[in-house]
């Protein structure tokens, strides 16, 4: 199955419902029958600029980056249902290209 | 009633040397057979040109002379040209050119054999060195995909193995939990900065 990324701006909330939004989009991932490979947090930082979503214009909001393997057939259903999702700013998926081996430029910072 | 004569009697009509630029003779034109004589014509006797007996025998000699003269030399030259004609095919030359020739051609056509046989031979030789270099790289091209097939292989098998070990990373029903609230507890930063001789920095701090 071929990997993916999902690049997730959520709203700026609190803890425990970012965790829930968290929760239910991880859950909505495996309904559709995807393999979560790991889930990082970006922080929660300044948007490049605002963005308009849902009537609700947002200048600041949480990044997070959520590996998965999926089939390609339910990406635009899980991108159609993440759209909808009220507290999603922007969700983004792409495709995960194969590491180059010996690259040690970009990683996280310690 | 003149008609320009042109052909073969030109030649012969023009010894008669006209002064007139165009030979003309005489020939039914205008009248025809029933219109009457002009007026001008009416006694008029066609008479022969008158010849002189002494002149006359003179003239036939000198002609049979000149004649029998002429035939002979024309005769001579026709004989000339046949026998050297015949001579050509049959005389005492033509059998030893024509043996000279066949010898000769025998030479050329054993020589052409030589040769032939020698290439023959060569080609052989050649045919055979190819087919066996050819046989070689097949065995050899052989091999080395049936490397490649094992290299692949085994490639495979180190990727299962280590998707094996990755998959106890994996996010489930029973840790998601666990690793949200890990997730929110450590941000990760992928910033860094470059600059001119290669070194990596990266102390960027997220705003």
């Amino acid at each position: 199955m071929p990997r993916y990324e999902l690049a997730l701006i959520l709203k700026q909330m609190q803890r425990p419902e970012t965790a829930a939004v968290l929760r239910r989009t991880v859950e909505t991932l495996m309904e559709r029958g995807a393999l979560v490979r790991d889930l990082e947090n970006l922080g929660e930082r300044q948007l490049p600029y605002r963005m308009t979503k849902h009537n609700q214009r947002h200048s600041r909001g949480t990044y997070f980056l959520v590996d998965f393997y999926a089939a390609p057939s339910m990406l635009a259903g899980l991108l159609d249902h993440l759209h909808r999702d009220v507290d999603v700013v922007r969700p983004t998926v792409l495709k995960k290209d194969a590491q180059v081996p010996n690259s040690n430029c970009c990683g996280p910072q310690k | 009633m003149f008609q320009v004569i042109g052909g073969r009697s030109v030649q012969a009509a023009r010894l008669l040397a006209p002064r007139s630029a165009v030979l003309v003779e005489a020939v039914r034109g205008r009248k025809s057979r029933t219109d009457p004589v002009a007026k001008s014509k009416e006694g008029r006797i066609k008479v022969p040109p008158p010849v002189d007996p002494v002149e006359m025998v003179v003239l036939k000699e000198r002609y049979t002379e000149y004649k029998l003269i002429m035939r002979a030399l024309r005769l001579e030259f026709k004989e000339e040209v046949l026998r050297k004609k015949y001579e050509e095919e049959t005389g005492s030359q033509a059998e030893e050119r024509a043996r000279q020739e066949a010898e000769e051609h025998r030479a050329l056509m054993a020589w052409n054999n030589e040769e032939n046989l020698r290439m023959l031979k060569a080609r052989i030789l050649r045919v055979q060195k190819e087919a066996e270099e050819a046989e070689r790289k097949k065995i050899e091209a052989a091999i080395q995909r049936e490397q490649e097939q094992q290299e692949f292989i085994k490639e495979k098998e180190r990727e299962i193995l280590q998707l094996q070990e990755e998959v106890k990373n994996f996010i489930t029903m029973e840790n998601l939990d666990q690793r949200i609230e890990e997730a929110l507890d450590n941000p990760k930063n992928y910033n860094f900065a470059v600059d001119k001789e290669g070194r990596v920095i990266k102390q960027t701090v997220l705003q």
